[in-house]
């Protein structure tokens, strides 16, 4: 009887990267709240600034740092190399994250913003490190494990153009302007880190959830392949040219690299056993939809900035919501519901399994509070994202209404899974 | 699962065949008789032994380790006298074909 097993103390860690996100996304859902006017205007503000760290690392990177030393058993079937080096990683990652979100919000660039900025590289290098040695572990290479680790990379790379950018903000050393490392900053930690992590995860998870038996392993290398050729000629190309007509052919590359990973997402939904899709899933599905609609934007973008035109601020500030808060944060609700119940469910009742009726995974949240959440949610997309798109105070005010809902109940539920108490199913 | 009555341990192999569908995929919501995950049950009267050989839907499966544990468990505890012994096995693959029909009415792929 051998299956990968979980290495004593990853549960404890998973779920602390678990609440510390949910608390964060409560804290984002409040910051945007209060920011109703920043998003009418240019992206480059401190409102803005501190709303997207908070996105992108006290909620998106916590929480995929949580799931992969919960997965990394079933990504790279082989365990975590160290569960000190987690602890370490998060031990930076909240201070940091908490730190450099105050200094932004508050715009005070000295020394809160650099220690941030500082523990933060710190914890995504030791959170790196942690991955490689578990990846050398591994029996066999996967491209699962070409995508994990090139997004590691992708991360400590961005987290140090970003520490580079904060220590600039007090004294100038970088050779072209803010914006210009913005963007590369930006597109390393979007494409970079988060695609290459959900495809490199998905890719196991999405055919395991679905029962799916598709395996085309030619299909995600091409993905791959086409995303990083992308990525790279991206970060060269504009780094020296800015934005400019090769930057349309770049992102057909890497558009094409995403379709490879689409068709993949698409045979395995086509040649699913499972029928019913359930609402987690309908919510990593409309992710993939946001996702889209994201990608849409970039013509726009590049066709704009070329033209000297501000409307291109105002479709990157749609871009980079429809991304972190539709996507992203699309995938994180639904995946949360994939994936929590299952940790907390082994932890009370795999000794107990077959013994005595047990709960299943799914009791152990309110899908009466899941289904208010993707309501919710799916009202924020709508309202928040149109109004930042014709400028109107009014849906941006009722997004973020209906996003502080969506938190509200999100952070009900996870609380109810991690406090959940051990008991046979007579008992229920 | 065939009934071989010339087989001593015949009745209790089938006894504890049926006894198996009390184990759940935590995931499919399913058991695990009806989702073809159990591919054959042994008795060894002389050691008092059950041997299970099942497979899983996925070799990466999170809940692998969780399934064999219930399928071990709920044997010892029907049958205190026997010890359980379950055996993971991939050969052959286990694909759609194997799942019975009420595992696929549970399952909406058929009406």
């Amino acid at each position: 009887m051998t299956t990968h097993k979980q290495k004593a103390g990853v549960y404890a860690v998973t779920v602390t990267h678990y609440v510390t996100a949910a608390i964060c996304f409560g804290v984002l859902a409040g910051m945007i709240a209060f920011s109703g006017s920043a998003f009418t205007g240019h992206y480059f503000q401190p409102r803005i600034l501190a709303i997207t760290h908070m996105a992108a690392l006290g909620w998106g990177t916590c929480i995929i740092f949580g799931a992969y030393y919960q997965l990394v058993t079933v990504i790279l079937e082989t365990e975590l190399y160290s569960v000190k080096l987690a602890w370490l990683s998060w031990a930076m990652l909240l201070p940091g994250t908490v730190s450099l979100v105050y200094a932004f919000w508050e715009f005070t660039p000295g020394i809160w913003m650099q220690i941030g900025a500082l523990l933060l590289l710190v914890s995504i290098i030791t959170f790196t490190l942690n991955i490689y040695l578990t990846a050398t572990k591994a029996r066999k290479q996967t491209i699962q494990e070409d995508f994990i680790f090139s997004a590691c990379l992708c991360l400590c790379f961005t987290a140090m153009i970003g520490s580079a950018l904060v220590f600039n903000f007090t004294g100038a050393f970088l050779l072209q302007g803010q914006l210009h490392y913005l963007r590369l900053h930006a597109h390393l930690g979007l494409a970079g880190w988060f695609l290459l992590t959900v495809i490199g995860v998905s890719s196991k998870l999405v055919p395991m959830f679905l029962v799916s038996s598709y395996q085309n392993r030619k299909v995600l290398q091409a993905s791959y392949y086409l995303i990083i050729s992308a990525l790279v000629l991206f970060l060269v190309d504009s780094y020296i040219f800015g934005l400019n007509i090769k930057t349309y052919f770049i992102a057909i590359i890497g558009i094409a690299g995403i379709a490879c990973y689409l068709y993949f997402i698409y045979k395995c939904i086509r040649t699913r056993i499972r029928k019913q899709i359930d609402l987690p899933m309908k919510h990593s599905l409309l992710s993939f939809i946001l996702f889209g609609a994201g990608i849409v934007c970039i013509p726009f973008i590049i066709y704009y900035y070329r033209a000297n035109n501000q409307l291109n601020i105002r479709y990157t500030l749609i871009y980079g919501i429809i991304l972190l808060m539709g996507w992203i944060t699309s995938l994180i609700l639904g995946q949360t519901f994939k994936t929590l119940p299952f940790i907390v469910w082994m932890r009370h009742y795999e000794h107990l399994s077959g013994k005595v009726k047990t709960p299943m995974p799914s009791d152990l949240y309110k899908n009466s509070l899941l289904r208010i959440q993707s309501l919710a949610f799916a009202a924020f997309c709508v309202s928040f994202i149109f109004g930042c798109l014709v400028d109107s105070a009014l849906l941006i005010r009722i997004g973020s209404v209906a996003l502080l809902l969506t938190a509200a109940t999100y952070l009900i539920n996870v609380f109810i899974m991690i406090l959940h108490k051990t008991r046979t199913y007579d008992e229920l | 699962m065939n009934f071989d009555i010339t087989d001593q341990s015949a009745f209790l192999k089938a006894e504890a065949f049926e006894t198996l569908r009390l184990v759940i995929d935590p995931e499919l919501h399913v058991n695990i008789v009806d989702l073809g995950l159990v591919y054959d049950v042994k008795i060894d009267e002389t050691e008092k032994l059950i041997n299970v050989a099942m497979t899983l839907s996925s070799s990466y499966c999170p809940m692998g380790e969780s399934i064999l544990n219930a399928a071990k468990n709920c044997l010892e505890k029907h049958y205190p006298v026997y010890r359980t012994n379950v055996d993971l096995v991939w050969e052959p693959v286990w694909s759609y074909d194997n799942i019975t029909d009420e595992g696929k009415r549970q399952l909406g792929l058929e009406k």
